[in-house]
């Protein structure tokens, strides 16, 4: 098998334009490689998240996909402000994006819950004022 | 021949205008000859409008093949057919034009058949799973083939009913046991294709397609004009359909109460919609009508008049939305016999991974990469790829040479040249040149 084959993206601060293209870039790349569609699918979504996440709190950050035998991983770190409070974090319709980006449309809280919800593994760390990073794992069977 | 459209090799001059305009990157000028790679195409039409040569043309059948000595053909009539000319839209004023250049219309079947379509969406949408939804239009096939090709995972959420203008001509047969062949107005390549290349059904019910540009063109030659031909009092529900948004007019009527839908048109826009309906974003959604032409298919490729003006007639009309007792009853029969059902299910157009095995597609998708990195990255075109992404997957996949691309050729061919000086100088022996 060999080395794991390593995607990385630059996500810039409140680039809504751009919003969904790692996403789709992510899915198309997973495809090629013949992967089930429900699988890159759902990593497609846990990106679409991570990506609108950096976008919207972490003030712009890194995410990669590292695809390996039996998994693909998604690892996303930004030097953000951190999430105070991770539990509360993870509730479906918990948000703390500012009013004007909810005037937007976005950061109605599905995020985290819906990174969860994609994810067999999701492991984040967070300290407050330094920043966050999420390693979400999806098991390709 | 790829999902109807027809490339004139003789006419094509290797300009790549055509690959930029594609959606999905389909397209590749090789040799300096434009074709289509059939798996990754959608019959949107795009790379017609972008060819300036006119090498790209819709693949509708001959004139004189059509009739092949018969005097009159039966027609189905496509909604935008009803907007080409001068007189509002309506079928009873094609008639007469239609009937002298030998084309019958199969009137009558148009107005139930699109109404029955449209009251099987709405029962659709009321027994719905909340997970399927949104549920997606069927009604234009380029949409369905994007779904297909790239949003596999969304294949549950179309509707499984029939294209009115597919099951409207079972309807009429039924109704007239005829057996003559069926010539469909076709406003696209995808209506093409829907004619010689069907998705829900084996045979398509009609034999022949004829672009809409093309009827316009004989009616208009045998100099029909405005004449004194007045608004009717009513407009027919089902020309609606031709401009975006009148699907969800029509289906909404079958409905007691309001349907929560969004409709769009225009390649990008539906494009961006099914990615975000993959995505999860619109779940509390229940139908989308979309189309893959801007203001729908008035807007395709295949037609001769302005989709503006076709626009303002077809908003100009007054359409009465409820439905007569005598019509409901009608419909209900109809609905039971369930004519409108789609008769295959839709299957994914799985792309061709890179290898067989997963670990055989990663080391090819890590050369792939490779290849990729040393490529300009600048997406000129001149290589007949849409992208230097899209030029690495064709050298992976065998379809290309790296020196296809000019800025490797330019490279290679300065090094040999430097290969061959240095070989020069190294030549003992100089011979004398001749004067004579
Ligand atoms: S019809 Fe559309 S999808 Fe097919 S090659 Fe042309 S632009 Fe591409
Ligand atoms: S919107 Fe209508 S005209 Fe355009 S591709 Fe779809 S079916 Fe054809």
């Amino acid at each position: 098998m060999g080395e794991p084959i390593m995607l990385e993206f630059e996500v810039k601060p409140l680039d809504f334009l751009a919003a969904g293209e790692a996403a789709e870039r992510v899915k198309e790349t997973l495809k090629t490689l013949g992967l089930p569609s429900s699988i890159c699918r759902r990593a497609a979504v846990v990106a679409y998240e991570v990506e609108m996440n950096l976008v919207i709190h972490g003030g712009g950050g890194h995410m990669v996909l590292k695809v390996e035998e039996g998994q693909i991983t998604i690892i996303a770190v930004d030097k953000g402000p951190g999430i105070p409070d991770l539990s509360l974090a993870m509730q479906e319709g918990y948000s703390t994006a500012p009013d004007y980006i909810r005037e937007m449309g976005f950061g109605a809280g599905m995020g985290l819950s819906n990174i969860k919800r994609n994810s067999d593994e999701l492991e984040i760390e967070t300290e407050v004022g330094k920043g966050t990073k999420l390693v979400s794992i999806i098991y390709i069977k | 021949m790829a999902h109807g459209i027809r490339v004139l090799e003789d006419s094509c001059r290797g300009c790549v205008n055509c690959i930029k305009s594609c959606p999905t990157e389909a397209m590749r000028v090789i040799h300096g000859r434009a074709h289509i790679i059939e798996e990754l195409c959608i019959a949107c039409g795009e790379c017609l409008r972008n060819c300036r040569h006119r090498a790209l043309q819709l693949a509708e059948d001959p004139w004189e093949g059509i009739f092949n000595n018969k005097d009159t053909v039966a027609l189905m009539v496509d909604p935008s057919l009803c907007t080409q000319f001068l007189w509002p839209p309506n079928t009873d004023f094609l008639i007469g034009p239609l009937r002298d250049i030998g084309l019958e219309p199969i009137s009558g079947v148009n107005s139930e058949a699109f109404d029955l379509a449209a009251l099987a969406v709405s029962r659709a949408i009321e027994s719905a799973d909340s997970k399927d939804m949104p549920l997606i239009s069927t009604y234009c096939p380029a949409v369905v083939r994007l779904v297909q090709i790239r949003f596999p995972e969304l294949l549950k959420h179309l509707v499984p009913v029939e294209s009115p203008l597919e099951f409207g001509i079972d309807l009429w047969r039924i109704r007239t046991q005829q057996k003559e062949s069926v010539v469909l107005a076709a406003s696209c390549p995808a209506r093409i294709a829907m004619v010689h290349d069907p998705v829900g059904r084996e045979v398509s019910s009609a034999e022949w397609a004829v672009s809409v540009a093309r009827l316009a063109k004989e009616i208009r030659s045998r100099g029909y004009a405005k004449a004194e031909i007045k608004a009717p009092a009513e407009g027919e529900r089902w020309v609606q359909w031709g401009m975006l948004g009148g699907e969800t007019l029509h289906v909404a009527s079958f409905m007691n109460r309001d349907l929560n839908a969004i409709a769009v048109s225009g390649i990008r826009n539906v494009f961006d919609l099914l990615q975000e309906v993959e995505l999860g974003l619109h779940a509390e959604v229940e139908f989308v009508e979309a189309r893959i032409c801007d203001t729908g298919c008035i807007g395709g490729i295949g037609n001769a008049e302005s989709r503006f003006l076709s626009q303002r007639k077809i908003r100009s009309q007054k359409v009465r939305w409820d439905k007569t007792a005598s019509e409901i009853e009608v419909l209900e029969k109809l609905y039971r016999a369930r004519i409108w059902e789609l008769q295959r299910t839709i299957e994914p157009i799985n792309r061709l991974p890179l290898g067989e095995e997963i670990s055989q597609a990663m080391e090819k998708l890590k050369e792939m990469n490779a290849v990729y990195a040393e490529l300009p990255h600048i997406d000129c075109g001149a290589c007949g790829r849409p992208s230097c992404r899209a030029m690495a997957e064709d050298i992976i996949r065998g379809r290309g040479e790296v020196e296809d691309c000019i800025f490797k050729l330019r490279k290679r061919i300065s090094g040999l040249a430097e290969e061959l000086l240095l070989l020069s100088r190294r030549l003992v022996h100089t011979v004398v040149e001749d004067k004579h």
